[in-house]
């Protein structure tokens, strides 16, 4: 029987997706400081991944973290396997897992990455010195039938193969009661008996397959047993505690184990026994049923229950055989004193699954049967089920719920206006009604917006791969260091955000910091820093992302501007640096020298500003020469809620953010001065060029003389502030905004629209964009 | 009345597939576990019939959470979810006090059997 397991793929994907993000995240950090933890986690990670696609029958995914999972666990055992290569290794193990994952999700056969297995196993081989161990995959009908699993693979209920495991000696390492007097005595004792139960073995070796029945062959009592000296455990063991434990691989080759089988019969007994020496001996014959697993788990689940009994006096194969899995057919033979009877040792082994008792005998004539306890399960319990759980939403699902509830707000407004024009009677009721309406939707929408904060470490966690990677690269040595990551933003921002933070960094890491010699000589570390900060201040999250490097240079960033044509002389003249700064995210303005394939030249830092003011934030650029560079970016906590200034000009309103208003005055336009074509307006200690609103954007507007207000506004690098005229300030309003469709969303200079109260649709305008189209 | 379990796994994913085939089993899962810290404490609540426990797990492992739990109750029935390879760490499980064990990728029946055979219902 398969199950179905379909039904998992949508949790496969998302789960191991995440310990495969927190796999990288912890190599990156791990080659820093290979903390116990990090190496912990990253088992823990790779363990998972294993698990879940073996679950899934994804057998190379499941292959691939096995490989990952046994690298990691030798390097928790020794720290100092872990250098560079090994962490590239399994970072590019770690890519090609997410890689696959990725296939998966797209019902693609995932890769199979045979070179890179090959790769693994072999530093497997020589970390650990043995091949490793066979991944074990399920069969399910999830699965196309692509590849047939490989031999052994896909049978579950063929053992591990543990190909290339040295044969562990037999009679090697059990001689903790080696030497003793003990234990040569029950050897010769247990060899006799061993010649006998031989056939025993060949009668039921041809029953593999099939649980065993009856009994077989019952054992010769065990009063052929010599007598021997149980008063003083510790001298067959050495002190208690110092039982050996093994963490061999299991060895399944029944051949190998029949082998080890005769050579190696020796007697053990348990140290934890409260039995009088003088309680009765049984034999008891066991079988492990073949289809078990881990037989040697099973067998030393055995031997523990039986060891509560009383003394085990006799144990075949021994201890360390069975915990190896070394358990011929899947017999094993007890002798054990305990004054608890037949019935007290089958209850002991009825609970144990995959075991049959073949025979059950007493060793001394007349043992007392004592009444036993069996497994006492508390009936009553409290019926209280107060677990509190979680689910996953889709993004997708969260979007719907913004969407929906935005479209309540607006549908609140309008019920308010429709209520103004409503017979005076009947206003209050209705008042009454949309105010609860009002305060309900607005709760709802809070909710939704909290479910929809995230965590910024969800993109700020792939800045220490990228910055490693790009290190490496540019052969230069670079700290990270992420703060405040734990702030939370709304889920769309973090995806937009993802980009244009990588980016800064790369411009960072690849022009802001200078190459080794170069920071030795300005009397800088060798290892440049750069520091990710995020912090929460009012109702925006601020991000610097800061660099220890060269500076920028406004001069140059002026000059080049200049030489394209993309400001006047003038402009540059009274530019002040910062503004200067902002240049560099004009299309095609760079210093920097040399084109890298890392970060391009100039080409990403007008995306990164226009990705960022599309969210409704502002990039400012800091920077000192010598000294390094900070790009700051002011985020609002959501997209979906935003504050406008709404303007009217002829008969047209519009919406502009006040993010991005920097005041309004009143001037007469006739009045202004003008520098050639345009109207300056006098504002602070300069003048700003003043737009005509109804110009920009083609409206007719009917031209009054006299004053007229004038918005004041942030304009990008290129412009600086600009003057907007409009004919009238309307005020202010929280609106939910809504992204255009097309194709209004091709029109440059209109960011998105919003519902009035009264209805009526409202563009919220992009000033810049709007000036430059 | 049909038996009440609880299901330790970090992954949610392992939990879904554990708690589907205690479903089919007749089983009433009656609480969920990511990690060992919360495993002793949902078990100290919720009292359950029967515990499967992951042993690779943040905060606290499977065996230690399973040491704690035989603690509170010497006659909890604890069942180990555990990989092939890891077969010194069941076996340190059950020196805690575990009762038996399932071996990952998990078959629907060879759980319930084992479970059943635990609670000596076969």
């Amino acid at each position: 029987m398969t199950m179905d397991m379909s039904r998992y793929l949508g949790l496969f994907i998302s789960e191991a997706t995440e310990h495969l993000e927190a796999l990288g995240r912890d190599l990156v950090a791990l080659e820093r400081e290979a903390t116990a933890a990090t190496v912990d986690s990253m088992f823990r990670h790779a363990h998972s991944v294993k698990g879940m696609a073996s679950s899934m029958g994804f057998e190379s995914i499941a292959m691939l973290a096995h490989r990952v999972e046994d690298l990691v666990d030798a390097v928790r055992q020794d720290r100092k396997l872990l250098d560079r290569d090994l962490v590239d290794l399994l970072l590019s193990a770690a890519d090609t897992l997410t890689a696959q994952v990725r296939a998966v999700a797209a019902s693609r056969e995932p890769d199979a990455a045979a070179p890179l297995l090959e790769q693994l196993s072999a530093r497997v081989r020589t970390l650990t010195g043995h091949a490793p161990a066979a991944t074990r995959v399920a069969q399910v009908t999830v699965l196309k039938p692509g590849d047939p699993p490989a031999a052994g693979a896909g049978d579950p209920g063929a053992p591990a193969d543990a190909a290339g495991t040295p044969g562990v000696a037999a009679g090697a390492p059990t001689a903790d009661a080696g030497g003793s007097a003990g234990s040569s005595a029950g050897g010769s004792g247990s060899d006799s008996r061993a010649d006998r139960a031989a056939p025993g073995l060949q009668a039921t070796s041809g029953v593999d397959g099939g649980p065993v029945s009856t009994a077989l062959a019952v054992m010769p009592p065990a009063s052929l047993m010599p007598p021997r000296d149980l008063s003083s455990p510790e001298a067959l063991y050495g002190a208690p505690g110092a039982r050996p434990r093994t963490d061999l691989p299991v060895e399944a080759d029944p051949a190998s184990s029949v082998a080890a089988l005769g050579a190696n019969l020796k007697v053990l007994a348990s140290v934890d026994t409260d039995a009088p020496p003088s309680a009765p001996r049984w034999s008891v014959r066991l079988r492990i049923s073949p289809t078990c697993q881990v037989p040697g788990v099973r067998a030393f689940l055995v031997h523990k229950r039986l060891s509560t009994l009383g003394t085990l006096v006799d144990l075949r194969p021994p201890l360390e055989e069975l915990k190896a899995g070394r358990i011929p057919d899947g017999f094993i033979q007890v002798e054990l004193d305990t004054n608890v009877g037949e019935a007290g040792i089958q209850t002991a082994l009825r609970n144990v699954a995959e075991v049959e008792v073949v025979s059950v005998s007493q060793a001394v004539p007349e043992p007392p049967i004592l009444a036993v306890t069996a497994q006492a399960l508390d009936s009553a319990r409290a019926s209280a089920d107060a677990s509190s759980r979680t689910v996953r939403v889709r993004t997708e699902l969260l979007d719907y719920f913004l969407d929906t509830v935005g479209e309540l707000m607006l549908a609140t407004a309008r019920l308010r206006e429709v209520g103004k024009v409503m017979p005076e009677v009947s206003r209050p009721a209705l008042e009454e009604g949309v105010y609860r309406l009002h305060t309900l939707v607005k709760d709802l929408h809070d909710k939704v917006m909290s479910a929809r904060m995230t965590p910024l470490s969800l993109i700020t966690d792939r800045l220490p791969r990228a910055a490693r990677d790009l290190a490496r690269r540019k052969e230069r040595e670079v700290e990270l260091v992420i703060t405040g990551a734990e702030i939370e933003l709304d889920r769309a921002i973090l995806d937009e955000l993802a980009d244009p933070l990588l980016h800064l960094l790369r411009n960072c890491i690849d022009h802001g910091l200078e190459a080794p010699e170069e920071r030795l000589a300005a009397k800088k570390s060798v290892r440049g820093r750069v520091l990710v900060t995020v912090r929460r201040a009012r109702d925006r999250v601020i991000i610097d992302i800061e660099d220890d490097g060269r500076g920028m240079d406004p001069a140059k960033l002026k000059a080049s501007a200049l030489k394209r044509g993309l400001i006047t002389e003038e402009a540059a003249a009274r530019m002040a640096d910062r503004d200067a700064f902002l240049l560099s995210c004009l299309p095609g303005v760079s210093t920097a020298k040399d084109i890298t394939d890392i970060s391009g030249r100039g080409v990403g830092m007008d995306a990164v500003k226009r990705v960022v003011e599309s969210v409704g934030g502002t990039l400012e650029i800091e920077s000192e020469r010598g000294r390094g560079t900070c790009f700051t970016l002011r985020l609002p906590l959501t997209v979906a809620v935003v504050h406008l200034l709404l303007v009217q000009v002829g008969e047209e309103v519009f919406g502009l953010p006040i993010a991005k208003v920097v005041g309004a005055t009143e001037a007469d336009p006739e009045a202004l001065s003008r520098s050639r074509e345009t109207a300056l307006l006098p504002h602070g200690n300069g003048l700003l060029p003043v737009h005509l609103l109804e110009v920009l954007l083609g409206v007719p507007a009917s031209p009054r003389p006299g004053f007229r207000p004038f918005v004041v506004m942030e304009g990008d690098a290129g412009t600086g502030k600009v003057a907007l005229a409009v004919d009238r300030l309307l005020g202010q309003e929280e609106v939910v905004l809504k992204p255009l469709s097309r194709p209004l969303d091709l029109l440059p200079g209109l960011s998105g629209v919003t519902i009035l109260g009264s209805g009526r649709p409202v563009f919220i305008l992009d000033v810049p964009r709007l000036l430059t189209a | 009345m049909a038996k009440r379990v609880l299901v330790v796994d970090d992954a949610i994913f392992m939990r879904n597939m554990i708690k589907d085939i205690f479903a089919s089993g007749g089983f009433e899962v009656v609480g969920e576990a990511a990690n060992g810290l919360e495993a002793v404490e949902k078990f100290k609540e919720l009292k359950p019939d029967l515990t499967t426990m992951d042993i690779v797990m943040p905060f606290k492992s499977g065996i230690e959470a399973t040491r704690e739990i035989i603690k509170a109750d010497s006659s909890a029935v604890v069942i180990m979810c555990s990989a092939l390879g890891q077969e010194s760490l069941v076996m340190e499980a059950i020196e805690a006090g575990a009762s038996d064990f399932i071996v990952k990728p998990f078959r629907a029946e060879d759980v319930l059997a084992v479970v059943k055979k635990v609670l000596g219902e076969a």
